[in-house]
């Protein structure tokens, strides 16, 4: 992947304060997380109903949606018992900045739904 | 051991219930007895999606034929029930056949409460998938639509025909919408977001007097007004199914009651869902809940008592409803409270509202706030006292307090 993809969002400060984030990124809404220490992105509008992800909450390593409690896994992007895939983007925190590269990843396997 | 199950219902208890027995291993026979002809589907989508027209009839179905075929579950559509004999627990069907079996699970649902007086072509109640797809017909930009009843069924179906173009007047007998089951202070919030979207809302008006003519059906109101309109929708609450249970020597009270493990007092006939009063150790009294997540979970924990695993159901109640484009969603039960606590913007419908009792958790009702109702529910589960000025600050994360 070319190195210029990395777009610097927020702070590692600011998400372990909030732990979970809007921001907007060359059109893609991402939703950041901060669970168990580590940050991880994820497609903001949710693939059940089109809710933001980020008025959610983190529970027992999980970002639930607002709108149905759909609970997902945020490195996979997978729901529990569900079906579907939320689109995940890769993160990277160097120096207390949060960088996110902003095309989205797709699951191995995945069509478009 | 048990080898054989009857379930008496093929809804959405049944459809769990099956699965859940075939997930852990019983290889005994299963059949599901319904009266419907359509193998198990989702009913909330009937009032939301599929009554907008937005998501199949295909999408809804909870077991196909095929995993029924596969998984030996036996499906006896469009078949009655006319009564369960408790102690020999066997059923009788409408045509006289008795079927027997080691266990009954009784899951019979429920179906609308009737208005009396209310009678005419243009008078609609909605609980299956024919009824939806004959209203969905009747939904279309300008068609005015009478909806009797502002609870969960009522308020989505004004909510689906408004997004449809229709023009929608809503009368509910009592006060405030929903407010017997949110309190005043929400049913207000609940009556705001209706008007904010259009909705006539005539609280504390009843059905006085109901006429149809060629051109349209006429609703003439305790205070003497007329609303007229071109189809009517009744939604005034759920009669349990239990007339098959009559001397079947299971204790009945608006219901088919049952203690934590879905067991009636009939030994080996267990009940679960709409028609299951059921003992819940949460709130130490017996409730009758009429929604999707009880119908599952209770389905899975009838499944496992049968099995002889002591599942006690003891999970906070859980529902949602999708009205005028927010997600309203409700955890735990309170029939009390001392006080109310907000979380957010009730004026922008956008918060929760956390009900405690005696400084307990005891419920929490929310507007687009899922995920904090997910927290709730498990500070609810645990009975814990938050301290209310944390749960009013957006700043502390709820689950701070788990």
């Amino acid at each position: 992947m070319e190195p210029d993809e990395w777009v610097e969002v927020t702070s590692l400060r600011d998400l372990e304060r909030r732990r979970r984030r809007l921001v907007v990124v060359g059109g893609e809404q991402i939703g950041l997380f901060l669970v168990g220490g580590t940050v991880y992105a994820l497609r903001d509008v949710c693939v059940h109903k089109g809710r933001s992800l980020a008025k959610g909450t983190i529970l027992h390593g999980r970002v639930i949606c607002p709108g149905h409690q759909w609970a997902f896994d945020p490195a996979s992007g997978r729901p529990d018992g569900q079906e579907g895939c939320q689109p995940t983007y890769r993160v990277r925190v160097e120096d207390g900045a949060v960088y996110v590269d902003p095309r989205p990843r797709l699951p191995v396997g995945e069509g478009n739904r | 051991m048990i080898g054989s199950v009857i379930v008496v219902g093929a809804g959405q208890t049944a459809a769990v219930a099956a699965r859940t027995l075939r997930r852990l291993g019983f290889d005994g026979e299963v059949l599901l007895v319904g009266e419907e002809h359509l193998p198990p589907y989702q009913r909330p989508p009937l009032s939301k999606d599929y009554l907008a027209g937005e998501e199949s009839a295909e999408a809804l179905g909870l077991l196909s034929e095929e995993w029924c075929a596969g998984n030996g579950v036996g499906l006896r559509l469009g078949t009655r029930v006319v009564a369960v004999r408790g102690p020999e627990r066997a059923v009788e069907l409408a045509g006289g056949e008795v079927l027997r079996a080691d266990a009954l699970l009784i899951a019979t649902g429920g179906r609308p409460r009737r208005l009396p007086g209310v009678e005419g072509e243009r008078v609609r109640y909605l609980r299956t998938l024919a009824d939806a797809d004959r209203l969905r017909a009747d939904l279309r930009p300008g068609t005015r639509v009478i909806v009797v009843g502002a609870g969960f069924v009522g308020s989505e179906v004004a909510s689906t025909a408004r997004a449809l173009g229709a023009e929608v007047t809503v009368i509910e007998r009592a006060a405030l919408p929903l407010a017997h089951v949110l309190g005043e202070r929400m049913g207000e919030v609940c009556a705001a977001l209706q008007r904010a979207a259009g909705v006539d809302l005539r609280t504390g008006e009843t059905v006085r007097e109901y006429t149809e003519t060629g051109r349209g059906a006429a609703v003439l109101t305790g205070s003497g007004r007329v609303v007229e309109g071109d189809v009517v929708v009744v939604g005034v609450g759920m009669v349990p199914n239990v007339e098959p249970l009559a001397g079947s020597g299971v204790e009945l009270d608006d219901g088919v009651v049952v203690d934590e493990y879905c067991r009636t007092r009939v030994e080996g006939v267990y009940a679960a869902g709409d028609v299951a009063r059921h003992y819940h150790p949460l709130t130490g009294r017996r409730v009758r809940v009429e929604h999707f997540d009880h119908a599952s979970g209770h389905g899975m924990a009838a499944a496992k008592n049968i099995l002889g695993r002591r599942a006690p159901y003891t999970a906070p109640h859980w529902f949602w409803s999708d009205q005028f484009d927010r997600a309203l969603q409700y955890a735990g039960h309170a029939e009390e409270w001392d006080e109310i606590v907000v979380r957010g913007r009730t004026d922008e419908f956008d918060f929760v509202a956390f009900y405690l009792c005696g400084g307990v958790l005891r419920a929490a009702f929310g507007m687009d706030r899922g995920g904090e109702i997910a927290v709730a529910r498990q500070l609810i589960a645990s009975r814990a006292r938050p301290d209310p000025a944390a749960l009013r600050d957006e700043d502390t994360d709820l689950t701070d307090l788990l």
